[in-house]
């Protein structure tokens, strides 16, 4: 079989947040790998979760870089109005940061700290202290916030809370707020602390206002955080511009795993003012696979239903809660990766 | 005749924002708060109680909005997202201006509707207001490229006013371009040959 190469749309939109995971669209188009598969993509900077899940949905976008939860949220009609949605690519594992403010974090044990043998995991550690904290001081419960109700940084700030014996819905007050304004939102107090996909956690904590405190890679170490989002309908329309995306994007991550200066190199564009612009300026490369953020973009770009685990659990409850449930074939229906190795294949053929 | 309903309008746009909270005070609405990047939404939602917000789409606050629903339970007046209603044309309509609203649940659809189509026809009148504007401007700084570009030519050139306008418009015509492109290029080039560079 000859696998036809040219993509039957030429030009697309792809919707991104300013995010690090943003990172593969942003490869591919300043570093040529869009154009190489006979693509103009445009990407357009949005302002809220849910206005990129409302485009998508409507078709004023083609694609778009999504929290990880969003195309299952929004093919069971749980997110917005319902509407299938696949995620034939992952664009980035990890980078989830939990951050407290300078008052609730001074003294607590650092989570990049290694834990003595046998005693409790890092991120057990903080969240027990927190509790320590919030019941010693009484008065109302302190403000969390977190990007939308369905993220993995929702899941996971309730999971660090359920390690620390601390009730989400009753002992906390959990809020939703755009990633840029979580660090201002830190400083001027009116939150007490975030859970916030990269670069804002760290840059948060470079400018003063908060501590890292645990990590997501430490409480779902290397469950899929972002993904390509397309929808069914548009997947079926546009097969060959599917697969050209697909190729693209492995491509830029081929090319970011190769050299240390590749990493600063993307660096440099996603510093550029239409992408994460200023947000960045106190990293000096894109490899942050230190501790504890650990965050991945350059390889394992391939979706599975079983590495969504954690968070479809966490999607089932909340079905259950009103009496459903998840389908299993909902799950592996919107995290298939039958587009995904169809493209790699025909690379190797 | 029905009870005005409350609503609360998040619009960085002030005169947008004015313009539609005249259009659904003529209808006989009542708008409690017009607010600009509001620093804690979820406390003006439980202080004025809307029964409507209507949000600028680009709103870097429409995820504080859309989670009201999933985070507040206890709350006695729960915020719905208006798609959750089942009005794609209007949503549609709604999108491609670039407003959406959130609503009290269990409020009538179709009075919702109204004021979304309010809400929906000023933020297409003041976008056409603005690309006019843009176009507008374009057009000066066109005028103002093709001036300079013209005094430029006349001196490298040697030539009077009409030829160097006649050269311009030349160079439009073979390369298919719009005037005030030439204009620049030309500007560039001769500038650059000024400098030395």
């Amino acid at each position: 079989m000859t696998a036809s190469r040219t993509a039957d749309l030429e030009r697309l939109t792809l919707g991104f947040i300013p995010l690090l995971d943003a990172a593969l669209p942003i490869i591919a188009r300043e570093g040529g790998f869009f154009a190489a598969e006979g693509l103009d993509v445009a990407l357009s900077r949005e302002n809220a979760w849910s206005t990129l899940r409302d485009k998508l949905a409507a078709g004023l976008l083609d694609g778009a870089h999504m929290l990880a939860p969003l195309p299952l949220a929004m093919s069971l009609g749980i997110s917005g109005a319902a509407c299938e949605t696949l995620a034939p690519l992952v664009l980035g594992r990890n980078g989830n940061t939990l951050v407290l403010s300078k008052r609730w974090s001074e003294g607590m044990p650092l989570p990049d700290a290694p834990a003595p043998e046998g005693s409790a995991t890092a991120p057990a550690v903080s969240a027990r202290d927190f509790a320590r904290r919030l019941r010693h001081r009484g008065g109302p419960p302190p403000c969390l916030a977190m990007v939308h109700p369905f993220s993995c940084q929702h899941y996971q700030l309730r999971e660090w809370l359920a390690l620390g014996g601390i009730d989400a819905d009753h002992e906390v007050k959990l809020v939703v707020l755009p990633p840029p304004r979580m660090a201002e939102a830190l400083e001027e107090g009116r939150i007490d602390g975030f859970c916030v996909g990269e670069p804002w956690g760290s840059l948060a904590q470079h400018r003063g206002g908060g501590r890292i405190v645990a990590s997501g890679a430490q409480l779902w170490p290397d469950h899929p955080e972002k993904v390509l989002g397309v929808t069914a309908t548009w997947a079926e329309r546009h097969p060959e511009t599917l697969a050209a995306l697909l190729r693209a994007l492995a491509g830029a991550a081929d090319w970011l795993a190769a050299s240390p200066e590749h990493a600063r190199q993307a660096r440099d564009w996603l510093a550029l003012p239409p992408y994460l612009d200023r947000a960045v300026s106190h990293l000096e490369t894109l490899a942050p696979g230190t501790e504890p953020i650990r965050q991945r973009l350059d390889g394992d770009l391939r979706p599975s239903a079983e590495a969504m685990a954690p968070m479809a659990n966490h999607i089932d409850q909340a079905l259950r809660a009103q009496g459903g449930r998840l389908a299993p074939e909902r799950l592996s229906a919107c995290y298939s990766p039958v587009h995904f190795d169809a493209t790699t294949h025909q690379d190797r053929a | 005749m029905p009870q005005p309903l409350k609503i609360l309008l998040v619009d960085d746009e002030i005169v947008r924002a004015a313009m539609v909270e005249e259009a659904l005070a003529q209808e006989g609405h009542e708008v409690v708060c017009r607010l600009q990047s509001p620093a804690s939404l979820n406390e003006m939602v439980a202080r004025h109680a809307p029964d409507v917000v209507i949000i600028d789409m680009e709103s870097p606050d429409r995820d504080t909005l859309d989670s009201m629903s999933l985070l507040n339970r206890e709350n006695p007046r729960p915020v719905v997202f208006f798609a959750d209603q089942h009005e794609p044309d209007t949503m549609q309509a709604a999108l491609e201006a670039g407003v959406s609203a959130y609503v009290v649940d269990g409020l009538v659809p179709s009075r919702v509707k109204a004021i979304l189509e309010v809400a929906i026809a000023r933020f297409a009148s003041f976008q056409s207001m603005r690309s006019e504007l843009d176009k507008a401007r374009g057009q000066l700084a066109d005028r103002k490229r093709i001036e300079r570009a013209k005094g430029l030519l006349m001196k490298h050139q040697d030539c009077d006013e009409e030829q160097a306008y006649r050269m311009l418009r030349k160079l439009a015509m073979d390369r298919g371009q719009r005037i005030g492109e030439v204009a620049a290029n030309v500007i560039d080039i001769l500038e650059r040959l000024e400098k030395g560079l």
